[in-house]
């Protein structure tokens, strides 16, 4: 027996429904009118034809209960699900009192995280994986209710919505993904994403996974799909697939021009199934309404927009002085170590040793913390580098767990769990080595937009941790470091350890603070008796500050990661063939900089030497040294130098390694050579 | 025999003329054209036997005329009816569905208790799958004027004279 059809459904039920439609569709008709005004809204993507599945993911949704991620065509979905027209307009104009971020995300992305309406990026579907993570903090935690996370067909021809609906089907989670077939990905009509004209039937030979077809243009059908599957997800604690054919009846959207591809035809077929119109027909062919009862309704859904628009204008526009609120959290400031040094004696622990020992201290710290990534956890492996032995064996296999091989899903389910209450804490290994992280790019990119993009509501705290670097004959696919291309993007704290304790120090207060922490490890440093330290049980570094692992007085070496042990060699060999008294500075943190340390010793010393693994060309030492040219040109008696690898993949072979990737040697001659200036 | 009612939407182009090709194959004394955008209760309950046309829109639905008094159909007492249902579809671009309309009618009219008639042979038909299609025959009779418009003529022809019989 289905729950809702036309003859059954209670008036109000059906007079609700209808307003929410009829008011839906004048905004939606009316947000290019905005742009023509010049007063905002310029990408507007209209939902007329998908009345239906909007209409019901709305009403499905339970607030309180459930999570829910609309994408950018949702706007009925918006309203549906509670929030207002006000709030509508002032997200299409980019109001200061817009609720999903203050005018800073693209207009026609409506959210209202105080109720779970999540704010999500415009690569549509990415947030399949946050769905996904969500519902696994729901699951964890106990909580009663669902995720819905909705998007197009097209945009399931990505392979991260594959990986999120194979993770939900593995880890039995209650998440319902909704798919709105409209038939186009912009102009490219399905025909040209999948052989299955409806898509969902690509997972039919998923297990756990329900799969549900109906009609996104009928109301009833589709009320009826979306409760079958919100009870369906909650009871049987397995995800679900709403697929609901709807039409496009008008472009992609406003830079769209679709006759272009769309010929008469076709759009007066599309126009014919309106489901607004549709509805209209049923209500009053089965006398549930009179046409004046319509018409008034319809008045209604006029004055409260008339209202709405009125408001919405008028409201502040951003202030353009916040620009740089929000690029990152306050962290955890450390208590004890406050300048993150210590004068510790005792025994000296190996890297990988400080790194295991700190995960499980502040694992036993925080109960909210969680462990995921490829191969960590298999009873006695713990990682590809033993970095996570044992944890599983004494958190559990609830906090601490296999991922399977999809980059891009460790981190897009760790934003999402991040979502679910800000206390939880996550660390994952984003890849089996950095080298591998590349297909997780774009979800690093969500984490590093997230607390920005939503104006400060949400940040994702996660650190992500990666086994970087050469040194180990590893090759073009074992050696890579990645700080060089990620440091280009705002968001994250970036922090390269070269000793054991700052890797102790620094992951602990990764693990305390708020926010998103790329922790990078120079995996030949792990067992290297160079990089082993005295690590204090307690160990703090904050972030952004640098330490001189060697004072001097003639030149600034700066580095941080492997060469910092090069680095230290050279100023010793330096000193004792010449009596230069060379200062070595581990930065530690790449984001936040410690510029003033920079500078300190540069004015010091009139010396700088920048020194990393990664290539010369347009790696970090590019940023430094233009930093220290621009403000300290006059303190400098040499032009700054930088040595790195050279702009080539590593090589495999010995001979190649050695010639690409930096050494002592090179090192020693570039500061011989400024030495000698 | 008794006036045979045959209900497709007023508005098509290519259902109606197939409508009108199989109303002069009857005999136009022995048919009566309704218009399904203002079918009701009275409308099905007036004839006895129904013939009733539709397409395929989309990936497999019913138009929406036809979709929109579903609900009316199938609360109905249809016990004493017989139905034939014609439906045209496109074997080439869109078969994943069809004459799928055929199949969704039919669930609707076995629902009122109506007896179908006028089931044919898929044989001739090249498609992967369609809903019309049940134990191996159309629950109707299949038209492709898009692929196939010169075998339109002689099924038509073909199935009217075994609804003349089954009619009766």
């Amino acid at each position: 027996m289905k729950k809702y059809d036309i003859k059954s459904t209670d008036k109000e039920t059906l007079r609700k429904w209808y307003y929410l439609m009829t008011l839906g569709r004048m905004i939606d008709e009316k947000a290019p009118a905005y742009l023509l005004q010049s007063l905002g809204w310029s990408f507007h993507a209209p939902y007329a034809g998908h009345d239906g599945i909007q209409l019901a993911m709305g009403q499905v949704f339970t607030r309180g209960e459930d999570f829910f991620f609309p994408y950018y065509r949702d706007l009925l979905a918006a309203l549906s699900a509670g929030m207002t027209a006000e709030e509508i307009i002032l997200n299409g104009l980019s109001k200061a009192t817009d609720l999903t971020s203050g005018g800073r995300h693209m207009s026609n992305h409506f959210a209202k995280m105080e109720w779970n309406i999540q704010n999500i990026s415009s690569a549509t579907a990415t947030q399949d994986l946050h769905a996904v993570g969500v519902a696994r903090a729901m699951a964890y935690y106990g909580h009663k209710g669902v995720v819905i996370a909705s998007h197009g067909e097209s945009s399931v021809s990505e392979g991260f919505v594959y990986e999120a609906i194979n993770g939900a089907s593995t880890e039995q989670l209650p998440v319902i993904f909704v798919i709105e077939d409209n038939g186009f990905g912009i102009s490219v009509p399905k025909k040209d994403q999948t052989s299955n004209p409806k898509v969902a039937a690509n997972f039919s030979g998923f297990k756990n996974l329900k799969i549900i077809y109906c009609n996104g243009k009928d109301v009833f059908d589709s009320m009826n799909a979306m409760a079958e599957a919100r009870e369906y997800a909650i009871t049987k604690h397995n995800p679900v697939i709403v697929h609901a054919n709807c039409v496009r009846i008008g472009s992609h959207s406003n830079s769209d021009k679709h006759t272009l591809y769309r010929d008469e035809d076709e759009l007066a077929y599309v126009k014919a199934a309106d489901p607004l119109q549709k509805f209209r027909r049923m209500l009053l062919r089965y006398e549930r309404f009179t046409e004046d009862e319509l018409k008034k309704i319809e008045e209604e859904a006029k004055k409260e927009l008339s209202a709405a628009n009125k408001r919405a204008i008028a409201a502040p526009d951003p202030d353009a002085s916040t620009v740089l609120d929000y690029v990152l959290p306050e962290p955890y400031k450390p208590k004890v170590y406050v300048d993150g040094t210590h004068n510790q004696e005792g025994e000296k622990k190996n890297m990988v040793t400080a790194i295991n020992e700190t995960l499980k201290a502040e694992f036993r710290h925080n109960p909210d913390t969680f462990l995921w990534g490829q191969d960590v956890a298999n009873k006695d492996k713990g990682g590809v580098f033993n970095v996570t032995k044992g944890m599983q064996q004494e958190f559990g296999v609830k906090r601490v767990f296999n991922a399977p091989i999809a980059e891009d899903y460790i981190v897009g389910t760790a934003n999402g769990m991040s979502r679910f209450d800000p206390k939880i804490r996550i660390v994952i290994e984003g890849a089996e080595f950095a080298d591998y992280f590349w297909p997780a790019v774009e979800q690093y990119v969500e984490c590093t937009h997230e607390y920005w993009r939503s104006n400060g509501q949400f940040v994702p705290n996660i650190t992500l941790r990666l086994a970087s670097g050469g040194y180990i004959g590893g090759g073009l696919y074992h050696s890579q470091t990645l700080e060089g291309a990620l440091t280009t993007l705002p968001g994250a704290r970036i922090v390269y350890p070269s000793f054991a304790d700052d890797a102790a120090g620094l992951l602990r207060t990764s693990l305390r603070s708020k926010g998103f922490t790329l922790y990078l490890e120079p995996k030949a440093q792990y067992n290297a008796v160079e990089a082993a330290t005295v690590v204090p049980d307690d160990f703090e570094v904050p972030f952004g500050k640098a330490r001189i692992r060697r004072e001097g007085t003639d030149l600034s070496i700066i580095t941080y990661g492997n060469t910092t042990h090069f680095c230290l060699t050279v100023a010793d060999r330096l000193a004792k063939e010449f009596g230069w008294n060379v200062e070595v500075m581990d930065l530690r943190s790449l984001i936040p900089l410690d510029k003033e340390a920079i500078f300190e010793s540069v004015k010091k010393t009139s010396k700088a030497l920048i020194v990393h693994e990664d290539k010369v060309f347009s790696g970090f030492g590019a940023e430094i040294a233009a930093m220290i040219g621009e403000e300290m040109f006059r303190y400098l008696d040499a032009p700054v130098q930088r040595v790195g690898s050279i702009f080539t993949p590593v090589g495999f072979h010995p001979n190649f390694e050695k010639a690409i990737l930096p050494g002592e040697e090179r090192i020693y001659k570039a500061a011989k050579s400024l030495l000698e200036y | 025999m008794k006036k045979i009612g045959l209900f497709y939407g007023a508005s098509t182009k290519k259902t109606a003329a197939i409508a009108q090709q199989i109303q002069e194959a009857f005999g136009e004394a022995d048919l009566e054209i309704v218009p399904i955008e203002s079918a009701w209760k009275k409308e099905f309950l007036t004839y006895n036997y129904l013939i009733v046309g539709t397409s395929t829109w989309f990936d497999g639905e019913l138009p929406t005329y036809w979709d929109e008094i579903i609900p009316e159909l199938t609360s109905l007492e249809l016990q004493d009816k017989k139905v034939a249902i014609f439906g045209l579809g496109d074997q080439i671009n869109y078969p994943d569905n069809f004459v799928d309309g055929i199949g969704l009618l039919a669930d609707a009219f076995e629902i009122a208790g109506a007896q179908l008639v006028g089931l044919t042979s898929a044989d001739g038909y090249s498609f992967n799958h369609s809903q019309a299609l049940k134990d191996g025959k159309f629950l109707g009779l299949a038209l492709d004027v898009e692929n196939q418009p010169k075998q339109t003529e002689k099924r038509i022809h073909d199935w009217v004279e075994q609804l003349r019989k089954e009619f009766s």
